[in-house]
């Protein structure tokens, strides 16, 4: 990527970083509100993007909001909830079409960014501070059809079970959506309580992408912040847990295929070298189509269409997952922990480890392409504390010897196994 | 033959590509772009998993072949006598995947570095069949693991439900990946029979945009392409009826909100009718469903529907459906109120203020599609073998009238010929 990152403190704890790349058409700014991912907040905070995104002040009407988006090429406004590691973040993000390309010269990144902060800090409450009591009462209702959703792709719902079991008690476990039962007694006075709260105390990230002026963004974001009442709340990052309890649990569900989900403890890689090790040694071992697991639980035993693996930094947990027959789980587990055993004892060529980096390298350098994927790429540094670009990173990537593979292999540790069967419901 | 190459230039847009014929028989279309690390290549087939039954000499008959063998085939081609492609594409870090859809098989790969060397393998393993009783069979257990994981999808069972609803005799309505008992059919030579009658440098087309260079391209077609035999091949007419066949389907799998997909079944033109249509239907259905109507509006407030409410234009060579769908508790209201929408709006016209968000927003995504090399070799791609240029797409969303999108809707469409699919809990 040719383009580097500018980050510039606008106001308290709130920050703009923006990459200019003038080979697009569209630009794309994103506003993150960062917080602590806890129980007791993470319901109400995860309805706040969903009411937010329904209207402001300025904008009152979601019809007309709508409209307003449409007219401007069919500018694309989301807004919805993440999280990374123990950091919930509520984002509304705007992508519109770059000034050259629209008809009649219009101001495109002004207008945008003039919305989303009216929609951010100027929503549409009423005399008594709150929200349309009819927002509400939709937007919770699509809140707890959102956190059940997970129960349409058997894939996700069995990952997502089985991170709920290794992380049990940690933050890391906190679904970012949060919970039905809460979700059900949100109040109105709550939601708009957990709205100030966040305007006020979260960590403030904005990104700008594109060909446009990130100075006019700028000015913009930072005349409301000084407007506004900030006392930035300092928060306490959770910290990874090398090893746990081994946990093994089944359900059973009316499916025709089983979800093998198998976890990983890494011994809680600490140093950048070591997180480094740990995504090679996870790409050799299944992130491939010329890894381990798919040369063998899907090539030559056919047990299966897809068997990945995958390491997330964020939590220093392995993942590998499968979809299989119902009798194949034994054989399927069996191979999966083998090929471990290959990877660990160094069965494994140069060939091999040199092929892998470099796919690895290959997908670092088309980060530059998308701007979807230069806001992730550097969001997910920022919110990490280490910012690097995609060309630091296959540097780093690069070194990573034979020896630091076999060393992180051996590291892995089962801690969770889960697998959805077929079966009536118990 | 020689050859050729031609340059074709839009203003609106600022920007070209070349249409190469090369002496091969096979058409490039090749978009160079500016400041990308990446390049991105696809190399396919008019080939999907409609086609079973076909003809394949003028004085031969027609013959039914088993459902599923173009994707087994897709599977398969990855295969050679040494290793496999995935295994060549290892020692060039390329991204390489491949997929089969109703009409056409594609092969990619999208790579940062060493695009030459990948764009060898993707030709020359894509011309290179080689298949055996024994590799065929173990396709087997992958494909059967393929085609039980979306029997579990609900997404996917909502809209097999639906076209097997609206299609009387349509291959459409079958399975990409076939069955279980339909695979199991499937031998080397069948594989070698329609790798010979559709994989005919005639029938395909590469595409390619980003980081590259024309003369590399060049360089490796003629070093790796043969010029192809004469191209015949004659696609069974199904005979299919004008009428859907039910307007209700229903199926129950585990999902949290039932889930539906709405289908308005249209009267097929030719492929390049239906995929240039294609784009004043988007028109229409953004006009009448999208978030700033108030059709939609009346249905979200009364909690109907939900944010995951769309639509989109399912169109291929001999088929186009125009599909609404959603989660939603009360699925029938909810069709009610689509098909009234429908009919009425056929009936009295659409509001100007709402035709002209829905033509911009349909202008912008077309837009939006070329600053990426991936929406850029797609739409180069799938333009091909309609013989509709990437650049006609974007100018026909920027000069629709609500009158030339109101006479192709009507011509096209009755309210009344469409079907309900419902996934319950």
């Amino acid at each position: 990527m040719s383009e580097t990152l500018v980050r510039k403190e606008i106001g308290k704890n709130a920050y703009l970083s923006s990459i200019k790349e003038t080979k697009f058409k569209s630009d794309r700014i994103t506003v993150c509100l960062v917080t602590s991912l806890k129980r007791e907040s993470v319901t109400v905070n995860a309805l706040v993007p969903f009411v937010l995104r329904k209207g402001c002040k300025s904008c009152p009407d979601f019809t007309e909001l709508n409209k307003k988006l449409a007219k401007m090429y069919g500018a694309i406004l989301d807004a919805d909830v993440s999280k990374q590691a123990d950091l919930q973040i509520i984002e509304l993000s705007l992508q519109f079409i770059d000034d050259r390309f629209a008809i009649g010269g219009d101001k495109m990144t002004e207008q945008a960014a003039k919305l989303l902060c009216d929609l951010i800090f100027d929503p549409n409450l009423d005399e008594n501070g709150l929200f349309p009591e009819k927002d509400l009462e939709l937007e919770r209702s699509y809140l707890i059809d959102t956190i059940n959703s997970d129960l349409n792709d058997k894939r996700v719902y069995a990952i997502k079970k089985t991170s709920g079991m290794i992380f049990e008690g940690e933050p890391f476990g906190i679904c970012r959506y949060g919970y039905v039962e809460d979700a059900e007694k949100i109040t109105g006075e709550q939601l708009s309580a957990a709205w100030r709260e966040l305007v006020k105390t979260a960590r403030i990230e904005i990104m700008f992408t594109g060909p446009g002026e990130p100075e006019t963004a700028e000015k913009v974001f930072a005349k409301r912040l000084a407007e506004s009442e900030r006392e930035p709340a300092s928060f306490e990052r959770a910290p990874i847990v090398p090893y746990s309890e081994y946990k093994e649990a089944e359900e059973k569900m009316d499916i025709v295929q089983g979800k093998l989900v198998m976890a990983f403890r890494m011994g809680a890689p600490e140093t950048e070298r070591e997180k480094n090790a740990a995504r090679v040694f996870s790409a050799l071992y299944g992130g491939t189509p010329f890894s381990k697991l798919f040369m063998n639980v899907r090539e030559k035993l056919s047990l299966c269409y897809y068997v990945l693996s995958h390491f997330e930094r964020a939590t220093g947990v392995m993942l590998v997952d499968s979809g299989i027959e119902f009798e194949s789980r034994d054989a399927a587990q069996a191979e999966i922990l083998n090929q471990l055993e290959a990877v660990k004892s160094g069965d494994f060529t140069d060939v091999e480890l040199a092929q892998t980096k470099l796919i690895i390298k290959n997908s670092l350098g088309s980060v530059g392409d998308s701007l979807g994927a230069v806001e992730s790429w550097y969001m997910t540094g920022i919110l990490d504390g280490l910012i690097v670009t995609p060309e630091e990173d296959a540097a780093a990537i690069d070194e990573i010897t034979r020896e630091e593979i076999i060393a992180i292999a051996n590291k892995a540790k089962l801690t969770t196994v889960f697998f959805l069967k077929g079966g009536e419901k118990e | 033959m020689n050859t050729t190459v031609e340059k074709i230039e839009n203003e609106r847009l600022g920007s070209c590509y070349y249409k190469v014929k090369h002496s091969s028989g096979l058409t490039m279309l090749l978009a160079p772009m500016e400041g990308f690390t990446t390049s991105y290549a696809m190399f396919g087939t008019a080939y999907g998993s409609v086609d079973t039954f076909i003809k394949t000499d003028e004085k031969g008959e027609f013959k039914k072949l088993p459902e599923g063998i173009a994707h087994y085939l897709e599977h398969k081609l990855f295969e050679s006598e040494e290793c496999s492609a995935f295994d060549r594409y290892a020692k060039t870090g390329a991204n390489a995947n491949a997929f089969t859809s109703f009409d056409r098989t594609s092969y990619l790969f999208t790579c940062s570095q060493n695009f030459k060397e990948s764009l060898e393998i993707l030709l020359d393993f894509v011309t290179h069949p080689y298949f055996t009783a024994e590799t065929v069979a173990k396709e087997q257990g992958i494909i059967g693991q393929e085609i039980r994981m979306y029997d579990d999808s609900p997404d996917w069972r909502v809209l097999f439900n639906l076209l097997g609803a609206i299609y009387h005799k349509n291959p459409v309505k079958i399975d990409i990946a076939g069955t279980k008992e339909s695979i199991a059919q499937i031998t080397a030579d069948l594989l070698y029979d329609c790798y010979n009658t559709f994989y005919n440098l005639h029938n395909m087309v590469l595409a390619v945009a980003g980081n590259f260079e024309i003369d590399d391209v060049l360089k490796v077609a003629d070093s790796v392409l043969k010029p192809a035999e004469p191209f015949f091949l004659e696609r069974g007419d199904c005979g299919e009826p004008e009428e859907v066949v039910t307007n209700f389907v229903e199926q129950h799998l585990p999902v949290s909100v039932p889930m539906f997909t709405v289908g308005f079944k249209g009267k097929t033109g030719t492929e390049a009718e239906n995929y240039k249509g294609s784009v004043l239907d988007e028109i229409f259905l953004e006009a009448l469903f999208d978030d700033y109507t108030d059709l939609y509006r009346g249905l979200y407030d009364e909690g109907a529907i939900n944010a995951t409410f769309g639509s989109e234009v399912f169109c291929g060579r001999n088929y186009i459906t125009l599909l609404v769908s959603g989660e939603s508790r009360e699925p029938e209201k909810v069709y009610e109120k689509v098909k009234a929408g429908f009919a009425e709006a056929l009936e009295h016209g659409i509001p100007e203020d709402v035709f002209e968000c829905a033509q911009k927003s349909v202008y912008g995504r077309y837009l939006r599609a070329t600053e990426r090399v991936e929406g850029v070799t797609t739409t180069l791609f799938n333009g091909y073998f309609p013989g509709v240029d990437m650049y006609e797409m974007i100018e026909a969303a920027a000069t629709a009238t609500p009158e030339t999108v109101l006479e192709r809707i009507r011509n096209t469409y009755c309210a009344e010929n469409s079907a309900l699919s419902v996934i319950r809990p």
